[in-house]
C-alpha cells in the first residue's frame, strides 16, 4: 500500500529532528572553520535548522538534505562575515578586514568534501574538550556540539536542572571565544595531552550511560550510544592513534553486555552472573577488531588499550569459570604501573582474589581501606563485603554491604547491596 | 538500537546493466557506505551475489534447490546494519541510500523473534 502522497508537517519535523542529530556536528564544524567561533557556528547552524523547519513542511524534504542544510548555513555565515566586514570598515580596522576577506575567499559555498569536513570535525572535538574548560563544561559542550543533543536532553541524561546545563554551555562558549581559542588541530607537542582530554570526555559520557551514578535507572543506554558514535567517528579521523582504538574497543565490548546487565525487573546483574548468550556478538567482534587495530600500532599499550584487553579477556571466555584471571591480574599490574590509582588498585584486588583466592584479594583491599583514599566510593566496601563473605566472615561482610548501600546514589544498586547484606545475616554469600 | 536496511531489488535488474553501469552503481553504494562510516553509525554492510540456493530440513531430510527462482519477483541484494538512535534516523539514512532510487529499502529493527 502506498501512502506517501503528502508529507505532513509532523513527518517533516520528525525527519528534521533525526537529521539534526546526524548532521549537526558536521554543520557546526564546517561553519566554525569559516567564522572561527564554535558558539557562533552553532547559532548559524541552528538558523539553518529553523529555515528548514519553516520550508520543508511546504516544499518537501530536499534530495540531499544534509547538503541543503550546509549550503543554507554557509550562506548565513557569509552574510554574517560581510556584516562584520562593514562594521570593521567603519572602525577602520584594516587588519581585521583583511582577515575577514581571507575567510570569505577561503569559504567555499558548496558542501565541503568529506575529508575536509572530517578535519573540521576533529578540530571541533579538540575545541569542545579544550583544557581551559572544566570537565563538566567539556562534557556538556561535546554532547551539544558533537552529539546534537538539546540542552534539555543533556540535563535529563545527567539529572541536572536544565538551566544549569544551559548556563554551563553558554559560559563554555564564552570562555572559548574570550580566549580566542584557535579552531585547529593541536601541534604535535601537545597532541597527546589534548587527545587524552577528548578520550576522557567520550569515556565519561559512556560511563555515565553505562552505570548511571544516580537515580532510578541503572543504565542510560542513550548516552552509551552517543559516546560510541563519537568514538567511532574519531577512530576514522585519527586512525594512527592507538589509544583511540583502545577506547573504541573498550566501549564496544562493554556495550556488548548491555542486554545482559539487567534482570527481568531492571535489577543489575554483575559480570560473573550474566547470561553470556545475551552478549552482543557483533559488538564483541567489532571490539576485538578495534583492539587488534590499536595493538598493531605500537609496542606499548596505553590505559585504554589495557582496559580493552581486560574487557576482551572476559568477552573471549565462553563461561565465567573459563576466565583467565591470572592474565587479567597481569594486565591490571601493567595498568597500575602506568596509571596508578586507588580505583585501578581495587580492580586489581578483585582480579587477584579470583586468580589467587579471596584472602589475597582482601589483603589488597584492606590496604586500600587503610589508606582512606576511597572513603566515599561504594565499590570498596562492596568488594570487601564480597571477599569477606567468600571467606565466611558474614558479620563483617554484612557491615560492608550496608555501608556500600549508603554510599551509592543509585537506587537499584543500593537495593542489590542491601539484598546481599540480608543474605549475609542468614549466613550466605 | 541496531536497524537492518535490506536492499530489495527487482529480480533480474542486475542483468540489464552493462558492466560499466554495474560498477557505477557499486561505486555509488561504496560512497554511501563511507558516509555512514564517517557518521559513526555503520556496524556492518555488504552486497550479496545474485546466485542463490535454497535449503530446508523436513523430518530429518535435507532438500536443496538451486536458483534462480523465477516465481519470486524480488531479490535481497545487500544490507546495511546501522546503530541508530531512533527509527526516524534509520529512515533518514534509508532515504539517502542510492539504492532507494532503483530498489526498495526494507527497514527492520533487530530484536528477538517473539513478542
Amino acid at each position: 500500500m502506498v501512502s506517501s502522497v503528502a508529507m505532513t508537517a509532523a513527518d517533516a519535523h520528525r525527519t528534521i529532528d533525526a537529521l539534526w542529530r546526524i548532521e549537526s556536528a558536521r554543520l557546526i564544524a564546517g561553519l566554525a572553520r569559516l567564522v572561527r567561533d564554535v558558539g557562533l557556528a552553532e547559532e548559524l547552524a541552528q538558523d539553518a535548522l529553523v529555515t528548514a523547519l519553516e520550508q520543508w513542511p511546504r516544499s518537501g524534504i530536499p534530495d540531499n538534505p544534509g547538503a541543503w542544510l550546509m549550503a543554507t548555513a554557509k550562506h548565513r555565515a557569509i552574510d554574517h562575515l560581510r556584516r562584520e566586514r562593514m562594521l570593521a570598515r567603519k572602525h577602520e580596522a584594516l587588519g581585521h578586514e583583511l582577515e575577514m576577506e581571507q575567510q570569505l575567499n577561503g569559504g567555499k559555498l558548496e558542501a565541503g568534501a568529506d575529508d575536509e569536513i572530517g578535519d573540521d570535525l576533529l578540530r571541533l572535538m579538540f575545541v569542545a574538550c579544550h583544557p581551559l574548560l572544566s570537565t563538566e563544561a567539556r562534557t556538556a559542550l561535546t554532547l551539544r556540539l558533537l552529539a546534537g543533543l538539546t540542552t534539555g536532553e543533556i540535563a535529563r541524561a545527567f539529572l541536572v536542572p536544565e538551566p544549569t546545563i544551559a548556563q554551563r554551555i553558554v559560559r563554555a562558549k564564552r570562555t572559548l571565544s574570550d580566549a580566542h581559542v584557535p579552531f585547529e588541530i593541536p601541534r604535535r607537542s601537545e597532541l597527546a595531552g589534548r587527545l587524552s582530554s577528548v578520550l576522557e570526555v567520550i569515556y565519561l559520557v559512556f560511563n555515565e550511560g553505562y552505570s548511571a551514578t544516580a537515580g532510578e535507572d541503572w543504565m542510560r543506554p542513550g548516552l552509551c550510544e552517543e559516546a560510541l558514535r563519537i568514538g567511532r567517528i574519531l577512530a576514522e579521523l585519527a586512525p594512527r592513534e592507538p589509544e583511540v582504538h583502545g577506547l573504541v574497543a573498550l566501549m564496544e565490548i562493554q556495550a556488548s553486555r548491555i542486554r545482559a546487565r539487567t534482570g527481568a525487573n531492571g535489577e543489575p546483574v554483575l559480570l560473573m552472573e550474566q547470561n553470556r548468550a545475551l552478549w552482543d556478538r557483533l559488538l564483541i567482534h567489532r571490539g576485538l577488531l578495534a583492539l587488534a587495530r590499536g595493538e598493531a600500532l605500537g609496542e606499548t599499550r596505553g590505559p585504554y588499550l589495557l582496559q580493552a584487553a581486560i574487557a576482551a579477556c572476559h568477552a573471549r571466555s565462553a563461561t565465567a569459570a573459563d576466565t583467565d584471571w591470572v592474565y587479567i591480574t597481569a594486565l591490571y599490574d601493567e595498568l597500575a604501573r602506568l596509571t596508578p590509582s586507588p580505583v585501578v588498585e581495587l580492580n586489581r584486588a578483585v582480579a587477584v582474589a579470583m586468580a589467587y583466592g579471596p584472602a589475597a584479594g582482601l589483603e589488597l583491599a584492606d590496604r586500600l581501606a587503610a589508606q582512606g583514599s576511597l572513603e566515599s566510593y561504594h565499590l570498596l566496601p562492596s568488594v570487601r563485603g564480597d571477599l569477606l563473605a567468600k571467606l565466611g566472615r558474614y558479620e563483617e561482610a554484612r557491615g560492608e554491604f550496608e555501608r556500600a548501600a549508603t554510599l551509592t546514589h543509585n537506587t537499584r544498586e543500593s537495593r542489590l547491596l542491601l539484598d546481599r547484606a540480608a543474605a549475609c545475616r542468614r549466613g550466605r554469600t | 538500537m541496531p536497524y537492518m536496511l535490506l536492499i530489495v531489488e527487482p529480480q533480474g535488474q542486475r542483468r540489464l546493466r552493462s558492466p560499466e553501469e554495474g560498477r557505477a552503481v557499486y561505486e555509488q553504494m561504496l560512497e554511501y557506505t563511507a558516509g555512514l562510516k564517517a557518521r559513526g553509525v555503520l556496524l556492518e554492510s555488504n552486497s550479496l551475489r545474485a546466485e542463490t540456493v535454497r535449503l530446508n530440513m523436513r523430518a530429518g531430510r535435507r532438500s536443496v534447490t538451486d536458483g534462480p527462482f523465477t516465481e519470486s519477483k524480488e531479490l535481497i541484494g545487500g544490507f546495511f546494519l546501522l546503530d541508530c538512535a531512533t527509527r526516524e534516523q534509520a529512515l533518514t539514512f534509508a532515504a539517502e541510500c542510492p539504492a532507494a532510487q532503483w530498489a526498495t529499502i526494507e527497514v527492520r529493527e533487530l530484536g528477538p523473534c517473539y513478542d
